[in-house]
């Protein structure tokens, strides 16, 4: 961590030097060069927690989200003024640099809310995939709809409902008979840090947007290149019927497992028939100093049915949390998300029980703004689980965010 | 039981005192006259060389849609030209009421200049939300989230640059400088400027744009006369 506390300052210094002094030493906004053609934006945070033993913040085997450094650049190169290519590059832990968004984005007409977005593509489905950075995320870890690893993978399958089972709890390096033998990571019911590839149309009118899109990977498992035969299928519609309120609700379906995994299952030719299917439901409301959001992912997954004791129903989980920040002062906020993702019931040998073991997280935190753009968060979580090696985790951290 | 007095009798009354007072009008108003007769002008022109941007949003991937571009850059190029200290003989500035209006997700004006304890109106005319706010230390506020139609206001009592920004668009901004005198003035948009009613004396002006300011530069004004001051600001 200390070395990525000196790669934020150094960061933070280089970005620092790239415009003339201004009313505060850091800049504060986007670097636009090409006379306004080329924007660059850049999101630098640093979290500091405690050792998360049972794997609760994971959002793979490597990274906890409380204890990741984190670079984004994030860049809009407008063609004209119908047609845009915006890209993202990330970091984390000074690793490499990984291409997280990468499209076009056509706008036929200049003056109508109506986009076409093809490339490495925002996710559709849900409200928190549009404030993942930590400048707009009021606490240090993440819903856990968008983060939590479960048991599920795509690339390897359960023989059975007891194997399925056995894994109850051990979302971050599950492993089974069929597919993939190498342990690895589950899958979460909606990533928030990879992306999908494919097309995707934006209207807007009035106080509702409407997105669709076509992508080549699934909610939980989003792809650069397709592993099977099928299509995702997303979308959402939101409303804003009156100031400050935002409802929102989303649907996703596509096949999920992969066709080597499909095949080592069931044989050639039915890996469209494994889907992962979720909906979703969200609002948020401000007024004055408070904002109240919440949301709430329902998924289900097809997974096939090999030995006995069979996995003879779909597998369902169900993600909602409320989050709450309030403005004390001013740069001075505090606020608190409670969540919880539960799972349907499975039957074992000799045992009903769900199949992964749910989870409850509290959340209760803040932060300061030492500049408008440099923000300070603290946070402490109460994790408890109904099952794995860890059932309850108290945590804290902090995070040091800067943007431009 | 006493009488109450008239209506009639209290109108004579004050017409009576009305006319015994004019007389003396003119003679208290001359040496304000013959002041402002004596005093002179500052005139000149701030140049920005630096190249003007518009304000850009920050490129959100995230966002499903695109956002309707801003191009304007004309608020911007408007500077300030101030007085590094009043002039000893200078009255002390009277408080105003000014408006920065929310508009188009924009600060309207860019570039306010106020004296201290002018009480600023900050009204959203979007459909939108807003949340302005500032930092900084002469008068941090946080106005919170106010729909359109609706206005707060706040007053500034301490002189210094105030940095206003939007907590929900963050390239809005804006910036209001507060004076404790009245001797500034804000550029045209050929970056003309021009200060009244300064008495004679020997001063320091000071230009800025843009959080840039250039170092106090010093002006002679006579009697009634004109002085010219030049500024550019890279």
């Amino acid at each position: 961590m200390k070395r990525a506390l000196r790669a934020l300052l150094v960061c933070a210094l280089a970005l620092s030097r790239q415009l003339p002094a201004r009313a505060q030493a850091l800049p504060s906004e986007p670097v636009s060069i090409a006379d306004g053609h080329v924007t660059i934006s850049g999101d630098v945070s640093a979290a500091f927690g405690g050792a998360d033993t049972g794997f609760f913040n994971y959002t793979d085997y490597e990274h906890s989200a409380l204890r990741v450094f984190r670079v984004d650049l994030t860049t809009a190169v407008k063609l004209n003024d119908h047609v845009s290519m915006l890209g993202e590059v990330r970091t984390e832990n000074v690793g490499p640099l990984q291409a997280y968004a990468f499209y076009l984005r056509v706008r036929p007409w200049a003056r109508r809310a109506f986009d076409i977005q093809a490339g490495r593509v925002p996710p559709t489905f849900g409200a928190f995939t549009r404030r993942i950075y930590a400048s707009e995320n009021p606490l240090i870890g993440y819903p856990l709809a968008y983060q939590y690893l479960t048991s599920l993978r795509a690339d390897a399958l359960p023989i059975n409902a007891n194997e399925l089972l056995g894994m109850r709890g051990r979302g971050w390096l599950s492993s089974y008979s069929i597919g993939n033998p190498v342990p690895a990571a589950g899958l979460p019911l909606a990533s928030g840090f990879r992306w999908d590839t494919g097309v995707q149309v934006h209207a807007g009118a009035g106080l509702v947007d409407a997105t669709v899109s076509v992508t080549t990977g699934t909610l939980s498992n989003p792809l650069f290149r397709d592993d099977n035969s099928g299509r995702q299928v997303a979308a959402r519609l939101s409303a804003r019927p009156i100031a400050g309120l935002v409802l929102g609700t989303s649907a996703a379906r596509g096949p999920f497992v992969t066709a080597t995994a499909a095949r080592g299952a069931v044989g050639a030719g039915r890996d469209g028939e494994f889907t992962q299917t979720a909906w979703g439901a969200d609002a948020e409301y401000s007024r004055d100093y408070y904002l109240v959001r919440a949301e709430t992912v329902f998924s289900e997954w097809r997974v096939p049915a090999v030995g006995t004791p069979v996995i003879d129903a779909p597998l369902r989980a169900l993600a909602s949390y409320v989050e709450g920040r309030y403005k004390i002062r001013p740069g001075l906020y505090a606020a608190a998300r409670l969540d919880h993702l539960g799972f349907s019931e499975l039957t074992g040998s000799g045992v009903r029980t769900t199949w992964d073991a749910p989870v409850t997280r509290l959340e209760v935190g803040g932060g300061y703004s030492i500049l408008r753009n440099v923000l300070v968060k603290v946070s402490g979580q109460h994790n408890t689980r109904e099952g794995g090696r860890v059932t309850s985790l108290n945590l804290v951290a902090a995070q040091i965010v800067y943007w431009f | 039981m006493t009488p109450r007095p008239r209506p009639l009798v209290i109108i004579a009354a004050l017409v009576i005192l009305a006319v015994t007072a004019l007389p003396a009008l003119p003679g208290r108003a001359a040496p304000l006259a013959q002041a402002l007769r004596d005093t002179g002008t500052i005139r000149g022109r701030v140049e920005v060389r630096r190249p003007s941007t518009p304000p850009e949003r920050r490129p959100n991937v995230a966002d499903l849609g695109a956002h309707v571009a801003q191009s304007d850059v004309s608020d911007r190029l408007t500077s300030v030209v101030y007085f590094d200290s009043a002039p000893r003989t200078a009255a002390a500035p009277v408080p105003g009421h000014a408006v920065l209006d929310q508009r188009d997700e924009r600060f309207v004006p860019h570039v306010l200049a106020v004296t201290t304890g002018t009480v600023v109106d900050f009204p959203n005319s979007d459909r939108i939300y807003h949340n302005v706010f500032s930092l900084s230390k002469t008068r941090p506020f946080d106005l919170g989230r106010y729909a359109a139609g609706r206005s707060k206001a706040i007053k500034f009592d301490r002189p210094g640059i105030v940095r206003v920004f939007c907590d929900i668009h963050s390239h809005m901004n804006a910036f209001i400088l507060v004076f404790n005198h009245s001797f500034f003035a804000l550029t045209d948009a050929e970056g003309r400027y021009r200060i009244d009613n300064v008495p004679p004396g020997s001063y320091n002006l000071v230009a800025w744009n843009e959080g840039v300011s250039s170092g106090p530069q010093p002006v002679v004004v006579s009697e009634g006369g004109e002085a010219e001051l030049d500024f550019a600001l890279r």
